[in-house]
C-alpha cells in the first residue's frame, strides 16, 4: 500500500488469509472469483485508510484493465460442463472481466462510471489517458486497477493487482509525468 | 432423513463456495433465500438446481418452482425424498 | 464539436451486408431458427450460415483465425470501405467482445484434456484483445487500438470512447463497434443461467420467457470536422450523445426499478443536450428475459414520463449478439434516421401488465426521425445509452 508491504501471504490460500486477516465479513467474497476477490481486497486495503469516507463517491468512476479477461475462469467453466457435464451458472457468472467492477459497485453502492479494458501489459498511458478524459468530463476522483490472473506456460497460475485512487485536479501533473509516475510505482511493486 | 439433511448442507456449503459456514451454522427450517436466513441470492437457486440434478438425478424445468422447494433444508429434504424414486 | 457518422457495416444472421439488414428489417424477416451445429442445435439461435472457411473466402479476409475476429472484420471492412487512409487523420479501432478467441480455445481445451499436451500458445487468441488487432491487420489502420470487455455493453462502451478520444483531439476517426460469435461455451453458460427461450423469444411481451442467442458484428465509423475535411467523407447521421453508469446491484441481473439504465438514460440526453421529447424512437436493449424487460421500461417510464417515445426491441431479429449488440444497434438507429423508418419489435403480442408499455409491432414508415436512443445493458450491472440523430 503506497508502496508500503502491509502483509505477505506465501500460500495457495492468498486470497481467503487476507480475507480472514482484514476480518471482511461480506460472505459474498466467497463465491466472487479471484478477480472479483483480488479487486474486493485491494479496494479494502484502501478503504482501511479511510480514503473513501473523505471523498464524494458519487463522483467516482472505476477504470480496470487487465491482460486475459477472465481466462481462468473460463477454463474452469469449459470444465464444468464438458467433464462435470453440468455448466456451472456460478462459475459462468465470472467469465466476464467487467463483473469485478460490477461486483465493487454492489459492495460499495457506487453508481458512477466502469470501464474494463483489455491490454498486453500494464499501460500506463491507457490509464493516464482515461483519467484525463474523465477530468475532462467533470469526474473528481478515479479508482483504477490492473488485476490480472493469468496461466503461465508451466501451467501455474501468475496473479498481480495493482489498485490506485487519483484524485483530479487542476494541479496534477502533466500526462507525461502521471504515466512516469504510474510505471515507477508499478514497477517498485514488481520488485517485492 | 436427518442424514440427508446434512448431507444436503455440506453439499451446499460446497457447491455454493460457503466456506465461512459449517452444517451446524445451517438450522433445518432456515429460510435459504431470506436476507436474515442464508441471504443466497438467484444464481444460488441456480446451483440448487444443477445440485438436485447432479447429486440426486432430480430435474427441475421451471426455475420459478425452485423458490418453494429450496425455501430451506427440510422442504429440499421433503422434495428429494418425494421423489428419488 | 460535432461528431459525424460517416460509416456503417454489420454481419448477422439478418444479413451480410447493412443493405441485407436493411431489407429484412422492412420485410419483418427474423434470422432465429434451430441451430445447426452440435452444440446449437437444441435452441433458436441467429447464426450466420457461413463457416469461417466461407467467411475468409467470400469476404476475402487477410488473415485467418478466431471467428469472431473474422465477423469484426467482415463488418469493420464494410464500415470502413471508401475510406482514405491518410498521414493526417490519426484513426483508432475500439472494439468490443465478450467472447473473444473462445471459440478456438474451447478446442484446444478439450484438445488438452483428451491429449494432455498442453501448448499454451494455441490460447493466444483467447484474449480479447485479438479481434481489434485483426481489425487493424485487416484495414491496415490504427493509430490506437483498445478492446473493451463490459459484456452486452461493450460495443456501446467501445461507441462512446471513441466519440470522447476524438472531442479531446487524441485521434480524428474511429472504426468503433463489437463482435461476438455463438460458441459452445456462451450457450452452455446462458443455458446455465437458465435464461433461454425454448421458443422465438418475445421482446416486452408479458408471456416472454428469456432470449435467444445470436452472433455478428455491427461497426461504425466516426469522424470530427477536421477528419471529414480531409477525408472528404459523406456523413450519415451525428451521435449526439452517450453514457454510462452502475446499476450496481447484482452480477447478472437488473435491479427492479433499473435504476442504472435510468441513469445511463438520463446522462446520455445530458450529454446530447436534448430534452426527452427530442427523442423520436428507442432501440431498446429489449432481450427478452423476464427481468431485463421490466427493469428496461421502468427506467423508461422514469425517465419519459406520460411521452414515452416509438421503441421497440430487434432482438426478436436478430437475436442477442451479446458484445455485438450495441454496434448492430447503432447501425440500426442510423437506419431509421436515414430512411425514416422505426423498425419492429417482432412476435409481440400482450403488454407487460405492469408497466402497460406498447413497443411499435410493425416496422413502420415515418416522415421524419430526428433521434435515436439506443441501450446496452451488460452482466457487471454495466448500463450504456448512445443518442444518434440526423444531420
Amino acid at each position: 500500500m503506497n508502496g508500503e508491504k502491509i502483509v505477505q501471504f506465501t500460500d495457495e490460500n492468498w486470497l481467503k488469509a487476507c480475507y480472514q486477516h482484514l476480518a471482511l465479513d461480506y460472505p459474498k467474497f466467497y463465491k466472487m472469483d479471484n478477480l472479483s476477490k483480488m479487486a474486493v481486497l485491494g479496494v479494502e486495503l484502501l478503504a482501511n485508510s479511510g480514503i473513501f469516507s473523505q471523498i464524494d463517491t458519487n463522483d467516482l468512476e472505476l477504470l480496470f484493465a487487465n491482460s486475459n479477461a477472465s481466462q481462468h475462469t473460463d477454463l474452469k467453466f469449459i470444465d464444468s460442463y464438458t467433464v462435470a457435464k453440468n455448466p456451472s451458472p456460478s462459475l459462468f457468472v465470472y467469465t466476464l472481466p467487467n463483473i469485478l467492477t460490477g461486483e465493487l459497485a454492489i459492495k460499495h453502492k457506487w453508481y458512477g462510471e466502469n470501464s474494463f479494458y483489455i491490454s498486453p501489459n500494464f499501460d500506463a498511458q491507457l490509464f493516464a489517458t482515461k483519467i484525463h478524459q474523465a477530468y475532462k468530463k467533470g469526474v473528481n476522483y478515479c479508482l483504477c486497477g490492473w488485476i490480472d490472473s493469468k496461466l503461465e506456460a508451466n501451467s501455474t497460475l501468475s496473479e498481480e493487482s495493482f489498485l490506485f485512487l487519483v484524485a483530479l485536479n487542476e494541479e496534477n501533473a502533466s500526462l507525461h509525468q502521471e504515466i512516469e509516475q504510474l510505471m515507477t510505482q508499478y514497477n517498485q511493486k514488481e520488485k517485492e | 432423513m436427518s442424514e440427508l439433511k446434512e448431507t444436503l448442507k455440506t453439499q451446499i456449503i460446497s457447491q455454493l463456495s460457503l466456506e465461512d459456514l459449517t452444517p451446524a451454522d445451517i438450522a433445518d427450517d432456515m429460510p435459504l433465500f431470506a436476507e436474515d436466513g442464508l441471504g443466497l441470492d438467484s444464481i444460488d437457486a441456480l446451483e440448487f438446481i444443477v445440485l438436485l440434478e447432479s447429486n440426486y438425478g432430480l430435474k427441475i424445468a421451471d426455475p420459478s418452482q425452485g423458490r418453494e422447494i429450496f425455501h430451506s433444508v427440510n422442504s429440499l429434504a421433503d422434495f428429494i425424498e418425494k421423489n428419488r424414486n | 464539436m460535432q461528431i459525424f457518422i460517416t460509416g456503417l457495416g454489420a454481419i448477422s444472421c439478418i444479413g451480410q451486408n447493412v443493405e441485407e439488414h436493411l431489407d429484412a428489417l422492412l420485410a419483418e424477416k427474423s434470422g432465429i431458427k434451430k441451430g445447426i451445429h452440435p452444440y446449437s442445435q437444441r435452441y433458436l439461435v441467429g447464426e450466420i450460415p457461413l463457416s469461417n472457411d466461407e467467411l475468409i473466402a467470400q469476404f476475402q479476409l487477410k488473415v485467418g483465425g478466431s471467428r469472431t475476429g473474422l465477423l469484426a472484420c467482415v463488418a469493420a471492412k464494410e464500415a470502413f470501405s471508401g475510406h482514405a487512409h491518410h498521414p493526417e487523420i490519426r484513426t483508432g479501432i475500439i472494439s468490443g467482445t465478450s467472447v473473444g478467441g473462445m471459440d478456438i480455445s474451447e478446442v484446444h481445451y478439450r484438445n488438452f484434456m483428451e491429449n494432455h499436451t498442453h501448448d499454451v500458445a494455441q490460447y493466444s487468441e483467447h484474449s480479447s484483445g485479438n479481434s481489434s488487432e485483426r481489425i487493424a491487420q485487416e484495414l491496415g489502420v490504427g493509430d490506437f487500438i483498445t478492446t473493451i470487455s463490459t459484456a452486452c455493453s461493450s460495443a456501446a462502451n467501445a461507441i462512446m470512447l471513441g466519440a470522447r478520444m476524438i472531442r479531446a483531439g487524441k485521434i480524428d476517426r474511429a472504426i468503433v463497434g463489437g463482435t461476438d460469435a455463438l460458441t459452445e461455451f456462451t450457450i452452455n453458460g446462458f443455458r446455465s443461467l437458465m435464461i433461454f427461450d425454448e421458443e422465438w423469444c418475445r421482446p416486452f411481451d408479458e408471456s416472454r420467457k428469456g432470449l435467444n442467442l445470436g452472433e455478428g458484428a455491427g461497426y461504425i465509423v466516426l469522424e470530427s470536422e477536421k477528419s471529414r475535411r480531409i477525408s472528404n467523407s459523406v456523413a450519415l447521421a451525428q451521435l449526439k450523445g452517450w453514457s454510462n453508469a452502475s446499476d450496481a446491484y447484482h452480477q447478472t441481473a437488473s435491479s427492479p426499478e433499473g435504476y442504472g439504465a435510468t441513469l445511463s438514460i438520463s446522462e446520455a440526453l445530458k450529454v446530447a443536450q436534448l430534452h426527452p421529447d427530442a427523442i423520436d424512437y428507442i432501440n431498446a436493449h429489449g432481450t427478452a428475459t423476464p427481468n431485463n424487460d421490466l427493469s428496461e421500461s421502468k427506467a423508461i417510464k422514469t425517465v419519459f414520463g406520460n411521452s414515452i417515445p416509438p421503441f421497440s426491441s430487434t432482438k426478436a431479429f436478430t437475436g442477442h449478439t451479446l458484445a455485438a449488440a450495441g454496434g448492430l444497434e447503432a447501425v440500426f438507429s442510423v437506419l431509421a434516421i436515414q430512411k425514416g423508418y422505426l423498425f419492429a419489435n417482432l412476435n409481440h403480442k400482450n403488454v407487460i401488465e405492469e408497466t402497460q408499455l406498447q413497443p411499435v409491432v410493425k416496422t413502420t414508415k415515418v416522415e421524419r426521425v430526428r433521434n435515436v436512443l439506443s441501450n446496452s445493458f451488460g452482466f457487471g450491472g454495466n448500463n450504456s445509452t448512445i443518442i444518434i440523430g440526423e444531420l
